[in-house]
């Protein structure tokens, strides 16, 4: 139970002469939500990309509840309980809002070969959306369609169907951005709520410090690749070598 | 034994080279307009077709058709591009391959309207008939001098991309074309300078086929389309050097297929084709992505 | 458009298409035919095309597979066994559109269009080559249409006012069968690959699966085509392998209207129709055929039954 959910062993990661990840090693646990920061060009996104299986890294290892992932296609990891949400709303635009929450649930139930039943009969399907949608807020708008809604409940939606495959660990790519004060709450609130809940335990990438400060049980800083911190809020905060590194750039 | 070796692999790098015209004009426009034009071996068929006509009916000379015959599937191509292509930028893939693909039927059909479905005899280039002895056998003069065009068109290409200010605006769009334009380059010309460019190069291989195949008929531009796509999974789609050595190597195994075990003919180039998607999909050559 | 009334317009196609086995004339049966037999082959495509948004060229090579399938069934085995030979033609084309596929679908848009023509044409010249087997380029001619044997008695089909409604059996049976696929889980993750495919790699399925069973799903409609088209015809030549072939489905379900179910059945009858016209005036039929498709991509693409549908709801509004 103490085990770590994920443990990133020595990852490299180089585009021709940049480098995106240098010796990266770090273990998250169960249930400590978790928030990655750093300058832009740090290398937070394609950390996400190598760990949920977009990118494939030059060098090192993934274990995710033990075993090893890192050569795993993208949607065996999200079977084995590793998802993502997108910065860019990554839904499926000409779908009702239950049709896009009920195919990672189909997934799940592993209902996806089954081609002769309704998926509008499906009471199994239709319970589990109906529930996400309320957890979201979305629920009266399940028949609307993906493209009509606006920005903020879009990126909801977005969260929602990486909710809905019901991972065990979830990177959340900057939720909050472009979204207006109200939505901010609501999406945090959410994440909140879900992470005392207890089954999901989510990693944020982030640029809005508040957010990250409020939220987190667990800071991790990247710069250039590399860990320059790693703790709690407070801790993080008053590390120097942070500290030169976000000053330094808004300085610069 | 070796005699025989020669004449196979040199009748199968001539008959790569009016490939690589093909493929060359279809890779350009992957590359630049990222559209497959399915209609390119009908821009091979016409400048085939058109140069025949000058020769036959206008009693010109052979290379004034040659010139001839490809201006026209110039204009065919620019009308194709500036009024039909251009509509269809703006919607999802398939449309735009199902134009391509409608222009096709258009032009055999038309094809066939004008100058009959049977097949027609061409006749022999002055200047270039006749054969000359290679190891021990005689061997086409004509196909001698589609052998030095090929590699000719191919450095052409190359130093015109590479070293003219016109190639590198062409490689700058295709590399990325908001950038282009915010540049200030007229993206929408230049799309059609290559398109017509690409159709030019196709017609001109068609052209320089009429004394080389003996025969046109309307499946030409149906056989040199499919073995140009072949080249261009083999090569890499927007690979141009990937194109002219696939071209070569579909020449060859062509032309030793139809030697040595003429019943698989050309089932050879699609289980070519079958190991090279199996061992390496995108091809051989970096290309560009889609 | 509400499921009562949904229910009722099928009922009445089929009271229509009864009707006319029952009581027309030997042409309006052979017509109505061919718009049954078109149709199962392009409601089978639009599955890959217009569900999946995979656009193949090939699909006419498993057409001609089945329609092989069925002769050589009939002709080397058993002419008296008609449902079996259709069978084996949609198991034949089925299994070709297994090997085809797993090498298609591992690519996307312009290579997998660009794979399937090619493919495609692979069997086309196959089919021409194998002279021993396929009969070459004169094809297979003479099949008999053998009444079919069920145990005690025998379904006679020789005629052709017989034979329809062994047609207008299967194109109810395929209608009904795609009709539960667009409405199933299944159907819905095809969309989902359709519409975003990468993020239906992160809902967990793998994306590749389902394509190559959306096309061994349409081969074996367009396999059935086949048959079905075999026995309506008694011939089948290396033609109908042939990539212009491959284009049928496309324009009659773009035609009919691609994200509706009832399109590609619309569709059928308007390019039978067209065709029969049009034929009676020129042999081109192609140039014809070629102009349509122009037409409706540059200006014309939601189908009849796509503009009709956005039509009656801005009326309603």
């Amino acid at each position: 139970m103490n085990a770590a959910l994920l443990e990133v062993r020595d990852l490299n990661k180089a585009f021709g002469n940049v480098v995106t990840a240098k010796n990266l090693s770090f273990s998250l646990v169960d249930g400590t939500l978790t928030s990655i920061i750093g300058p832009n060009g740090a290398g937070k996104s394609t950390l996400i990309n190598i760990l949920s299986g977009s990118i494939p890294p030059d060098s090192g290892e993934i274990l995710f509840q033990g075993q090893d992932i890192t050569r795993y296609p993208i949607d065996r990891r999200v079977r084995e309980g590793l998802c993502r949400s997108f910065q860019v709303a990554n839904v499926f635009g000409h779908l009702s809002l239950f049709e896009n929450i009920a195919i990672p649930v189909i997934a799940l139930k592993h209902k996806a070969t089954s081609f002769l039943s309704s998926v509008k009969k499906d009471l199994e399907v239709k319970q589990a959306v109906d529930k996400i949608l309320d957890r979201i807020g979305l629920l009266d708008h399940s028949h609307v369609t993906a493209s009509a809604l606006s920005h903020g409940d879009r990126r909801l939606l977005e969260v929602g169907i990486a909710l809905a495959a019901k991972p065990r660990l979830l990177f959340l790519d900057e939720p909050t951005a472009g979204m207006n004060p109200v939505e901010r709450t609501r999406i945090l609130k959410n994440i909140r709520d879900l992470s005392a809940e207890g089954e999901v335990t989510f990693v944020i990438v982030e640029h809005d410090m508040d957010v990250v400060f409020s939220l987190s049980e667990r800071v991790i800083v990247l710069y250039r690749g590399k860990i320059i911190g790693d703790g709690t809020p407070e801790q993080v905060k008053s590390n120097p070598q942070v500290r030169e590194v976000y000053l330094g750039e808004e300085v610069a | 034994m070796l005699e025989s070796l020669v004449h196979v692999s040199l009748t199968g790098i001539s008959a790569g080279m009016f490939i690589w015209l093909v493929a060359s004009g279809l890779t350009l426009i992957f590359g630049v307009l990222r559209v497959l034009n399915f209609a390119h071996g009908s821009f091979y068929m016409l400048g085939a077709y058109l140069c025949y006509t000058c020769l036959r009916y206008m009693g010109v000379d052979f290379w004034l058709g040659v010139i001839i015959g490809p201006l026209i599937v110039c204009v065919v191509g620019y009308a194709m591009e500036r009024y039909l292509l251009r509509q269809v930028y703006d919607l999802e893939l398939p449309y735009q391959l199902l134009l391509t693909f409608a222009m096709v039927l258009i032009f055999d059909e038309l094809v066939k309207m004008i100058w009959g479905a049977g097949s027609i005899g061409s006749p022999t280039v002055p200047g270039l008939s006749g054969s000359i002895q290679i190891a021990g056998r005689n061997f086409p003069v004509y196909n001698i001098f589609i052998m030095v065009v090929g590699p000719l068109v191919a450095i052409g290409l190359w130093a015109f991309l590479e070293k003219s200010w016109w190639g590198r605006l062409i490689r700058a769009a295709a590399a990325d074309r908001e950038m282009a334009a915010a540049i200030g380059v007229r993206v929408p010309a230049l799309y059609t300078a290559v398109f017509v460019f690409g159709a030019w190069l196709s017609a001109v291989g068609g052209a320089l086929a009429v004394p080389y195949v003996g025969l046109l008929t309307t499946g030409m531009g149906e056989a040199v389309i499919i073995n140009a796509f072949v080249v261009v999974v083999i090569g890499g789609l927007g690979s141009l050097q990937g194109a002219f050595l696939g071209a070569l190597f579909i020449g060859l195994l062509n032309s030793f297929g139809t030697r040595y075990i003429p019943a698989l003919d050309m089932f050879l180039t699609f289980i070519l084709m079958g190991v090279v998607l199996l061992w390496r999909p995108q091809g051989f050559f970096a290309g560009v992505d889609r | 458009m509400s499921r009562y009334s949904k229910y009722v317009i099928a009922a009445a196609v089929l009271a229509i298409l009864l009707g006319i086995g029952l009581f027309s004339s030997r042409f309006i049966l052979y017509l109505t035919m061919r718009v049954m037999i078109l149709s199962i082959f392009a409601m089978g495509y639009n599955i890959l095309f217009g569900r999946t948004g995979l656009l193949s060229f090939g699909h006419a090579a498993f057409f001609a597979t089945g329609a092989y399938g069925a002769a050589l069934w009939s002709m080397h085995v058993s002419s008296s066994h008609p449902l079996l030979g259709i069978l084996t033609g949609i198991v034949a084309a089925a299994f070709l559109a297994l090997i085809i596929g797993f090498f298609c679908v591992r690519h996307t848009e312009i290579y997998f269009s660009m794979l399937t023509l090619a493919f495609g044409m692979m069997v086309f010249s196959l089919m021409w080559n194998l002279r021993d087997i396929t009969g070459g380029d004169d094809g297979l001619s003479g099949i008999v249409r053998g009444s079919i044997s069920l145990g005690f008695f025998k379904i006679p089909i020789m005629k052709d006012s017989q034979f329809y409604f062994l047609v207008l059996f299967f194109f109810a049976l395929s209608s009904l069968i795609i009709y539960r696929i667009y409405q199933s889980p299944f159907g819905l993750v095809l969309a989902g690959i359709r519409e975003n495919h990468i993020r239906t790699e992160f809902a967990g399925l793998g994306v590749r699966r389902y394509r190559l069973a959306a096309f061994v799903v349409s081969g074996a409609f367009a396999g059935l085509a086949g048959a079905l088209s075999l026995l309506l015809q008694s011939n089948v030549t290396p033609f109908s392998a042939h990539w212009s072939h491959s284009a049928d489905p496309v324009l009659v379900s773009l035609m009919g209207g691609l994200q509706t179910f009832s399109g590609p059945f619309v569709g059928s009858i308007l390019f039978v129709v067209l065709r029969e016209f049009i034929e009676r005036f020129t042999h081109n039929w192609m140039l014809w055929f070629g102009l349509i498709l122009l037409g409706i991509i540059l200006g014309f693409r939601g189908g009849i039954v796509g503009s009709t549908s956005q039509f009656l709801k801005r009326f309603s509004r």
